[in-house]
């Protein structure tokens, strides 16, 4: 069979039928992390907007569920709850990616509520959201352990929204107390609402104050009202900005690198560093890890996260999550430090691979020692490579192949 | 390396079908969100076609995402500077000399004799094909059903027997894929969109018309039990065991003998390992081959034209003659990309697809469906099926029989060489009692618990009056076709159901013919060998082909027949693989013990306690 054209003689019967060595029935690993969970909460944040807008389409909504035997739910929430429902999902999705632990709880209880209404009007439409809510659910149950970022709000911005929430509580319960002294006050929501509209600036003027005792309070409503919201706006916005400007200036934020998770992280920038960043090309995030400031801005705009920071330093390697890194490159042009890099990696995360390209190949051992798994000495190969060339057996990409398939090249400490 | 090509080209493909299936999913679900707003500005002809564009480049999408453990692919632009150097000639050539001539050119003959005959003379072909079908189902009825119930026989020996505990492939092999896997890939490989049309309306078709064993008034309320308790019986473990009886015998011969994983290796034990190569064993092949495409083309060509029938019915979209035709090239598309992806991609993507629609649907009619009714009278129809079982194996009665009974069996038996050869692929380091546990118990408990819900379902709409779905069916010709359109409506998210019947008909397709497709081509490429990519496409292309030639010359009924007729041979052929391997297990596998055996065992024994003795009364 001379003529059957190399790539047919190595598929076998074995490839067809047996391509793997265990076929799952879903790749479990892949869809059931952090990950998947915030995407799966954006899409139910999408469905419930879309559900939402479609049932207010509907120029009449009937309650005829399963639901509306058990519990009686009013109409407008029903008609505005998808709606309502989205815009709270909506940042708890931004905030299940910035893995904060209050989005997850919030999550938690958002999508039971989300669960009542195709349960209450059950169209054909409401089907995909319930199916979407309670298929995210054990998902969002399962990775509880995942979303552990705390709020981390400085004192400023707690104080700001705590003013806001206890304006709104004065002026609510003060209103209702004073609803003789004000015209068209009748109940609890006429009070939030005057509250509401006051501090927004907005004064439709429908509720008015009759009395003086009322006018000032009123405007003690204004003053505070509209301060607090102005320096909770300041307070969190402001930090939103700063780290924008970091990052333009090549230092990632805490919260950006939380983002992160089986990223490669690169420690130290050296002689191989370049092509190393070509190889991992787009398969996977890397975090560039260097304490040269020149460095980090010759690397502006090339595609990959650059933190700058000592890389043998335990917390800039915190900082760069090689907690949940699927691992870690050293290989600056210092063996020294490059040392001092491993032990600290390994000092963060033990389990993690590392692989280190030594200078010299008399550190090859020193790197095993303080336990690299992958010791790669570049020179090595090069060398070699030049000598298997000069003499004829093959070209270099031929003994580069070999070098893929786990051959010699890793195979340092061999006498050469 | 051909897989890697594949998903070359995969890339190339992915980049058309990404947008191609965002644009049409949004536009269709803008009409499902908003159907005031945006359902009325398009024509019923243009829906169609979007659905159908999106759920077809949907399941290539799927079908194509690359596997996780697959080394990176070749870029497209290496794929397609390859096709740019290929040779036609050469590619030709080495398509020929790739494959088993007889296998390859004999079905194709077949198809191309019956086609010009059917253009020729279409009603005498029809007529003789017809007449020797009637005869034969008629004067082989009995040995079709002494067929299925020595069949039955058989699996439960092997469940509870000692030799369900024989490992296929020796006792250090582990199985490839798992079980979950595993079920769900021989389950919907093994039943095509039939399941979801007779779903409504086997039951109804046998409460108006009840059969002779049952003998009751036709459309009166025994006659329930009755139907329902047919209906249990031509989907339940007799018509599943075909299947184990064929592959069984083939995993072991293939795994533990190793002789080559073909449908002719069920003769192992009479011909012996050189008789593999004979004339009989390559006659066995062609035969399975012959029956598999013809098996899956008239359903794929049948399907196609009761899909849009149902729609015509539903919402007056016709189709017109093109229609058809458009349908089955989409379908083929699909199924030729997910056979030609593999097992572990595109065939394990849509089957667990399937899956999830399947039990999503039966969640659904179990949440608007008469749950009472339909528990009260599943429960006793299925009381009846299991004390009635042997006597309704047996019942040999006349013309009735003979149209449904024994043409099922007749059909299964037609899908029995692919079925079973692909569930003894899959079987490699399963136990024997695991695969006919998988392959009769458990796909007959899903497809039971199927036909209960909405057979029943169907038949409490149709006798409190609800909807009379068989005056709808009898107005459109008996068509089963349109059962489930009427039903559906008369329920809660009625809509909602008809897409996911709709979705569910396409899906089932797919996954049958995308493992035929698979299983053809492994028999026609030469022993050894393993089919190329164009081999997979050639093959899924072939039976696309055969479809639009039905559709266009007529006669879809007439090529069903002939391929029912392809049953009988593997009737026996099954009776014969059952005897063989009970004889070579007989005198090679002897050390291993029963089900009931080893729960003996694990009784305790008194009488070993003599060092036990009772406490001496004080």
């Amino acid at each position: 069979m001379a003529n059957v054209p190399e790539d047919s003689s190595d598929r076998t019967l074995e490839d067809v039928f047996y391509p793997a060595d265990r076929v799952p029935f879903v790749e479990w690993d892949e869809l059931s992390g952090a990950k998947p969970t915030v995407v799966l909460t954006g899409v139910v944040t999408l469905l419930a907007f879309v559900t939402g807008l479609s049932n207010l389409s509907q120029a009449s909504l009937a309650l005829n569920g399963p639901l509306t035997a058990v519990v009686d739910l009013p109409l407008p929430f029903v008609r505005f709850g998808g709606v309502l429902f989205a815009f709270i999902l909506g940042v708890v999705t931004v905030g299940l990616q910035r893995r904060k632990r209050l989005a997850w709880r919030v999550a938690a209880v958002v999508f039971l509520g989300l669960v009542l209404l195709p349960l209450a009007t059950f169209q054909p439409t409401d089907i995909p959201l319930l199916v979407m809510t309670l298929g995210t659910y054990p998902l969002v149950v399962r990775n509880r352990h995942r979303f552990d970022q705390s709020l981390d709000l400085s004192p400023i911005q707690i104080a700001s929204l705590s003013a806001i929430f206890g304006v709104i509580l004065y002026g609510t319960v003060g209103a209702y107390g004073l609803r003789a002294q004000f015209l068209e006050l009748d109940s609890w929501s006429d009070a939030v609402y005057y509250v509401v509209v006051t501090i927004a600036t907005v004064g439709y003027g429908d509720i008015t104050p009759v009395t003086a005792e009322a006018r000032w309070f009123s405007l003690s409503i204004i003053l505070f009202g509209t301060g607090a919201f102005t320096v909770a706006v300041g307070a969190l916005i402001g930090p939103a900005i700063e780290s924008r400007m970091a990052t333009a200036f090549g230092v990632m934020t805490a919260s950006e690198l939380t983002l992160l998770e089986d990223h490669i992280v690169v420690l130290g920038y050296g002689d191989v560093t370049a092509s190393l960043l070509d190889e991992l090309g787009d398969e996977t995030e890397v975090v560039v890890v260097t304490p040269d400031e020149e460095t980090v801005a010759s690397l502006q705009g090339e595609g990959v996260n650059l933190l700058t920071g000592d890389p043998t330093d335990e917390d800039v390697l915190r900082d760069a999550r090689v907690g949940s890194a699927s691992g870690v490159v050293v290989g600056s042009n210092d063996d020294a430090r490059d040392v001092l890099a491993v032990i600290a990696t390994k000092n963060v995360n033990p389990d993690i691979r590392t692989v280190a390209a030594a200078t010299a190949e008399k550190h090859v051992e020193k790197f095993r020692a303080v336990g690299a798994d992958e010791v790669i000495n570049p020179r090595s190969i090069g060398g070699r490579l030049l000598g298997q060339s000069v003499l004829g057996r093959g070209s270099s990409e031929a003994v580069l192949d070999r070098i893929g398939t786990g051959g010699d090249g890793t195979e340092t400490d061999a006498p050469n | 390396m051909a897989t890697s090509d594949a998903s070359g080209i995969a890339e190339i493909v992915g980049r058309v079908l990404v947008p191609l299936c965002a644009a049409s999913g949004a536009l269709v679900l803008a009409g499902f969100f908003f159907p005031t707003l945006v359902g009325e500005a398009v024509t019923g002809p243009a829906w169609l076609t979007i659905a159908l564009v999106f759920f077809s480049s949907g399941l290539c999408y799927i079908a194509l995402l690359p596997y996780s453990e697959d080394d990176t692919a070749p870029a497209a632009a290496d794929v397609l500077l390859r096709v740019r150097r290929t040779d036609v000639r050469q590619a030709v050539r080495e398509f020929l000399t790739q494959h088993e001539p007889a296998i390859l050119t004999f079905p194709v003959l077949v198809f191309a004799a019956f086609f010009g005959l059917q253009a020729a003379y279409p009603t005498r072909t029809t007529n003789a094909v017809d007449a020797a079908a009637a005869t034969v189902l008629r004067g082989g009825g009995p040995l079709f059903l002494a067929a299925v119930f020595l069949s039955v026989c058989y699996c439960l020996f092997l469940l509870v027997g000692p030799w369900g505990d024989i490992k296929l492939g020796g006792p250090d092999t582990e199985p490839s894929y798992t079980y979950p896997t595993y079920f769900t890939l021989v389950f919907t490989a093994g039943i095509a969109a039939g399941l979801v049309f007779w779903g409504p309306t086997e039951a109804l078709f046998h409460f108006e018309q009840p059969p002779p064993y049952v003998g009751v008034a036709a459309q009166s309320p025994e006659a329930i039990n009755g139907a329902l308790l047919y209906t249990l019986f031509h989907w339940g473990v007799s018509a599943w065991s075909a299947y184990a009886v064929i592959g069984v015998p083939i995993a072991y011969f293939a795994f533990t003998r190793g002789a080559p994983l073909r449908v002719s290796t069920v003769l192992a034990p009479i011909l012996g390992a050189e008789g593999l190569d004979s004339v009989w064993a390559k006659l066995v092949d062609t035969l399975a081959v012959f029956a598999t495409i013809g098996g899956i083309a008239t359903s794929v060509a049948l399907v196609s034209e009761q899909f849009l029938a149902g729609i015509n019915y539903q919402w007056d979209v016709a189709a017109g003659d093109v229609g058809p035709v458009l349908f089955v090239g989409g379908l083929t598309l699909i199924f030729v990309v997910s056979s030609v992806t593999g097992i572990h991609r595109g065939i394990r993507r849509i089957a667990g697809l399937n899956i999830v629609l399947f039990g999503l649907f039966a969640l659904l009619i179990v949440a608007v469906g008469p749950r009472s009714f339909i528990l009260q009278r599943g429960t006793q129809a299925l009381g009846t099926y299991v004390v009635a079982f042997v006597p309704l194996s047996l019942h040999t009665g006349g013309q009735w029989v003979t149209e449904w009974t024994v043409w099922n069996w007749s059909w299964w038996f037609s899908w029995a060489p692919f079925a079973g050869l692909f569930v003894a692929a899959l079987s490699r380091g399963r136990r024997v009692r695991t695969v006919v546990f998988t392959s009769v118990v458990a796909t007959s408990a899903a497809t039971m618990v199927w036909f209960l819900l909405l057979g029943g379902t169907s038949l409490f709409i149709q006798q409190t009056g609800r909807a009379d779905i068989l005056a709808a069916i009898a107005q459109r010709g008996g068509s089963e076709a349109i059962a489930g359109f009427p039903l559906f409506a008369s329920l809660p998210l009625g809509q909602l159901l008809m897409f996911l019947f709709l979705a569910l008909i396409i899906v089932f397709m797919t996954t049958s013919a995308d493992t035929s497709t698979l299983v053809v081509s492994v028999l026609a490429t030469r022993r050894g060998l393993a089919p190329l990519t164009t081999h997979i496409a050639f093959w899924g292309v072939f039976q696309g082909a055969v479809a639009v030639s039905v559709l266009l010359l007529g006669g879809a009924e007439t090529l069903q027949a002939l391929a029912v007729l392809t049953g009988g041979p593997f009737a026996v052929i099954s009776l014969v693989a059952a005897g063989g391997l009970t004889v070579t297990w007989y005198r090679n596998e002897q050390d291993h013990t029963s089900l009931v055996r080893g729960a003996v065992r694990k009784l305790p024994d008194i009488q070993t306690h003599h060092d036990v003795d009772p406490p001496e009364k004080k």
